[in-house]
């Protein structure tokens, strides 16, 4: 049986089809995790900020004009989202400064973890800034261009380039670390 | 260490967008330069990874709290009548725009009509038809300003004539009235003339008569 394309289920919800939502978040709930857990680095807060983005993205429908795919449009309500998570929490803390050292020691959720190289993936990326770790986890798990993702964070595509080959180095340096 | 070059070639080649020069450049990079290398090798190392990212289960969550009413929750401006009112009028505006709407006020009364407006020639025409109103209404000014400038001037003549008539009679009048004083006093001397020619003539005779009294009878005279 084919499956309903995205926009087809995002009509029906507009219109009032619970079921066509359902179907949508279980499409797309697995994905939006991850992204959570990623930005996050904590299972907790990733549960709070799909529900928080969902009910965001459900709200927004009306505002959906079909223009670019669902997809892009449901990643750039998380990233605002995870935004306003980030100065909810950390207002101090500016959204391109990297966090400060962090333990060695495996966390919780990294524990959980039973892969390895998932493990290092996860804590590389907790010694990115917010900013820098938006853009490697929508080029390399969600794999969208560069002009997509410029689209979707507000920014210059140039912007993004450099954002993402500054990561790069940083990455490089704690995975030789991890590899050692 | 932050190189241009590099970061376009990376970028462009995590898109897929390398022409044949930029690959074959990036190929020789890949060979000649470490620092490249390792970035290249980092990035398909990440790749690999995010491919084989272990992916955590979600947990139960309140999928149903995500879902609410719509259309009694969203705000006024997002009804749907909104756009379809939108929409006739828009609709409307430009049937009244392609049909030559238009609304008159006259004196208190408003006319609605669909006409599309005067033509050029009609236009003309009005124009002609005011200039030949204009041009009848000048020219019966004109004449009755000449009418009126002829009666005055005749008017004028008349009452010059009077004048005229009036003074020279005057002048006549005092000249016969000074010719008739000339010959009363004319006359006047020519009496007080013969009176003393009279007298002289009188006293000659009574001289002439005291003489003839002087040699005889004296002259028998009555004197009444």
């Amino acid at each position: 049986m084919f499956e309903k394309r995205d926009e087809q289920l995002v009509a029906k919800a507009r219109n009032g089809d619970k079921k066509a939502w359902f179907t949508l978040i279980q499409r797309y709930e697995q994905p939006i995790y991850q992204y959570g857990i990623r930005m996050t680095g904590n299972t907790h807060d990733a549960a709070d900020l799909m529900q928080d983005i969902f009910v965001s993205v459900f709200k927004s429908l009306s505002n959906y004009r079909g223009e670019g795919a669902f997809r892009g449009w449901l990643f750039k309500i998380a990233h605002y989202r995870c935004m306003e998570f980030y100065r909810r929490k950390r207002p101090q803390q500016s959204l391109d400064e990297c966090p400060e050292q962090i333990s060695e020691e495996d966390t919780p959720e990294i524990g959980m973890l039973s892969d390895e190289s998932s493990k290092q993936v996860l804590k590389a990326m907790q010694k990115l800034s917010v900013a820098q770790k938006a853009v490697v986890e929508l080029k390399f798990f969600h794999h969208f261009t560069f002009d997509e993702i410029a689209q979707q964070l507000g920014l210059s595509s140039n912007t993004v380039k450099s954002r993402l080959y500054s990561a790069l180095n940083k990455l490089k340096l704690d995975l030789e670390v991890e590899n050692a | 260490m932050h190189n241009p070059e590099y970061e376009s070639l990376i970028t462009k080649w995590l898109d897929g967008e390398l022409s044949v020069e930029e690959r074959q450049r990036f190929e020789q990079l890949c060979l000649e330069d470490d620092e490249f290398a390792a970035q290249v090798e980092t990035a398909n190392q990440f790749t690999l990874a995010a491919e084989q990212f272990e992916q955590a289960p979600v947990p139960a969550w309140n999928k149903e709290a995500t879902y609410f009413d719509l259309q009694s929750n969203a705000p006024w401006w997002q009804f749907q009548w909104l756009p379809v009112a939108s929409m006739a009028m828009s609709a409307a505006a430009m049937v009244m725009v392609l049909s030559g709407f238009h609304v008159q006020v006259n004196d208190g009364q408003m006319t609605l009509g669909f006409n599309r407006g005067i033509s050029e020639k009609d236009i003309n025409q009005m124009v002609a038809s005011r200039l030949d109103e204009y041009k009848e209404s000048n020219q019966l000014l004109l004449t009755q300003y000449m009418d009126a400038m002829a009666k005055q001037q005749q008017e004028n003549g008349a009452q010059l004539t009077q004048y005229l008539l009036s003074s020279s009679r005057q002048e006549r009048r005092e000249d016969f009235a000074e010719l008739v004083k000339f010959i009363n006093q004319q006359r006047s001397d020519d009496q007080h003339f013969y009176a003393r020619q009279i007298n002289n003539l009188e006293q000659e005779i009574d001289a002439i008569g005291s003489t003839y009294s002087g040699l005889g009878r004296p002259l028998e005279t009555t004197h009444e």
